[in-house]
């Protein structure tokens, strides 16, 4: 059953000049309900208009993106979209707690309730200790965390990330990727995730849509048939990930596998 | 575009610390005053030694006097103030985010903006009479400027991603204006009510000086007319205390309000 349908979708942006930019042209894909899918793409081929599009941000100039067989036509409820630019995402005013709260208290849960799920999602982003702190006491990779723990507190049933791990080191990064895999799974949270980094991509996802560059369209969508639960170690050795990493790069990056 | 930064007032902070030269400075031009004036016995019909005026603050009959009309002035401050404020931050955030809105009164504010707002003192008079309605009114006009630009100034520097943050949280319009556009705005709203604070005093005090009847502006005009010099400046003396009052208050609130931005100028971020 599929839970999120971009179908011809394009986007132009005006530029100051008068001519515009086409950002992204003609993507069409499917997300499934309960599916991890993640996106790749180079830098500037339009991934976080993309996204922006799917939660009804900006209205795309062509095409259309269904949530749950409606037309998104403004920000759909229960999807919600996870900032690139997670440091001007965060409210200043509030603590890390009070930051991760929001996501509780829009929907109305209870005090009491709210507070110790929130409690439990800072500790799972690794952030205990930090409740009472303001996001601007935090170092970059922790403020994206916030915001991530933020968006999950609502509990949406779609989640979109965009380069959700940026800015945290190498160790930390695969911390985060094995505590979202746990969520998405507690949850059952559909989670379009985009990313840089191939091997990221396919560590977490069932499936992959690989973007070209600007103006971007889907060229090639790849099926993740790894086991879960995965594992840093194994799933990554093994024989199959390797060779996903090898179809990917060859198509990204054709110059890579014939050497320099 | 005509909205201005430069009402965002720039403040001296205090250092917080026991000012022992400033308080020795402050001693100095006080026994200057006293002395000048005592070894002048001319000028002090006009110009009471120091002493004279703070002896006669604390004349019972006198002191229950002002005492009475601190507390009206200390009222009308109030209302106009908070009536202001409750005012103009609204409005200015709905201005601030909806350009038509702002584009609609745009002519209206820059033409009323420059005027010295004292102007309207007799258009209030003839409107409202003279009693504290008026005095409120005229208060509340003068206060609201530098409210309403700032909050304006401050939601339209909000970033769009904080926008689109309360969007995808599900939040609708009036939701984030309340929620996110006026607290992002609050550093630029608190410049605007700190500029305002003694706005309104200056503005109750003239208009109690035009107008008549009680308060400390009327109670400074007449006993100048009434030829009680020292009266005069002790009333003055407890204007200026009510200024300073005020203004500490502010400082105090503000400074717990706002930790979480002092913080995050201290760190550059902004
Ligand atoms: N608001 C905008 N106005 C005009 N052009 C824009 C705007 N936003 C993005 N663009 C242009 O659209 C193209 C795609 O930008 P986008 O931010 O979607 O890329 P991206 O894939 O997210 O890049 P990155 O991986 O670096 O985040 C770029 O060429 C960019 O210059
Ligand atoms: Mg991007």
């Amino acid at each position: 059953m599929s839970i999120l349908d971009v179908e011809g979708l394009s986007k132009s942006y005006r530029q100051a000049g008068g001519e515009s930019t086409l950002a992204i042209e003609n993507i069409s894909f499917q997300v499934n309900e309960g599916e991890f899918v993640s996106l790749v793409g180079p830098s500037g081929c339009g991934k976080t208009t993309l996204l922006m599009c799917m939660a009804g941000l900006i209205a795309p100039s062509a095409g259309r993106v269904v949530v749950k067989a409606a037309e998104v036509d403004g920000p759909p409820r229960n999807l919600v979209l996870v900032f690139q630019e997670y440091n001007k995402s965060l409210f200043a005013w509030r603590t890390v707690l009070g930051n991760v709260l929001f996501g509780l208290e829009v929907k109305g849960k209870p005090a009491r309730e709210a507070e110790e799920k929130a409690s439990y999602l800072i500790g799972l982003v690794g952030l205990d200790g930090f409740e009472r702190h303001y996001p601007w006491e935090l170092s970059g990779g922790m403020q994206q965390r916030v915001a991530i723990a933020r968006a999950l507190a609502y509990e949406p049933e779609v989640l979109l990330m965009d380069e959700p791990f940026g800015s945290v080191d190498a160790m930390t990064r695969l911390e985060l990727e094995d505590g979202l895999l746990r969520l998405w799974k507690e949850l059952g949270t559909t989670i379009l995730f985009v990313t840089h980094d191939i091997e990221e991509a396919i560590y977490l996802s069932d499936r992959i849509y690989v973007l070209g560059r600007r103006p971007s369209r889907v060229i090639q969508a790849v099926e993740v048939r790894l086991g879960r639960p995965r594992n840093q170690l194994t799933t990554r050795a093994d024989a199959s990930f390797m060779e996903l990493r090898n179809e990917i790069y060859k198509q990204t990056a054709p110059r890579l596998s014939s050497g320099w | 575009m005509s909205l201005s930064n430069h009402e965002r007032g720039s403040e001296v902070k205090s250092s917080g610390r026991f000012n022992f030269s400033g308080l020795a400075l402050f001693a100095a031009l006080l026994l200057l005053w006293e002395f000048s004036s005592r070894f002048t016995p001319a000028i002090q019909p006009y110009f009471p030694p120091a002493s004279r005026v703070i002896h006669s603050l604390f004349q019972p009959s006198l002191a229950r006097e002002l005492f009475g009309h601190l507390l009206d002035t200390l009222g009308r401050f109030l209302g106009g103030y908070f009536l202001a404020a409750a005012m103009a931050v609204s409005l200015g955030i709905i201005l601030g985010y909806f350009r038509f809105a702002y584009s609609l009164l745009e002519v209206v504010i820059e033409l009323l903006r420059p005027m010295p707002s004292v102007a309207i003192i007799p258009v209030a008079i003839l409107l409202l009479g003279i009693g504290n309605s008026m005095m409120v009114a005229v208060t509340v006009y003068a206060c609201a400027w530098p409210i309403l630009i700032n909050t304006i100034d401050g939601v339209r520097n909000i970033d769009r991603t904080l926008i689109d943050t309360g969007r995808t949280f599900g939040l609708g319009r009036w939701k984030i204006l309340r929620r996110i556009a006026l607290p992002a705005a609050a550093p630029y709203i608190v410049t605007g009510l700190r500029i305002s604070l003694s706005i309104a005093l200056i503005l109750v005090t003239t208009s109690e000086m035009v107008v008549g009847g009680s308060g400390l502006g009327f109670f400074i005009l007449d006993e100048e007319r009434s030829l009680h010099t020292s009266n005069m400046y002790a009333g003055i003396v407890v204007v200026a205390l009510l200024g300073y009052a005020l203004n500490r208050l502010f400082i105090a609130v503000e400074t717990k309000a706002m930790a979480w931005h002092r913080g995050l100028t201290a760190r550059g971020m902004l």
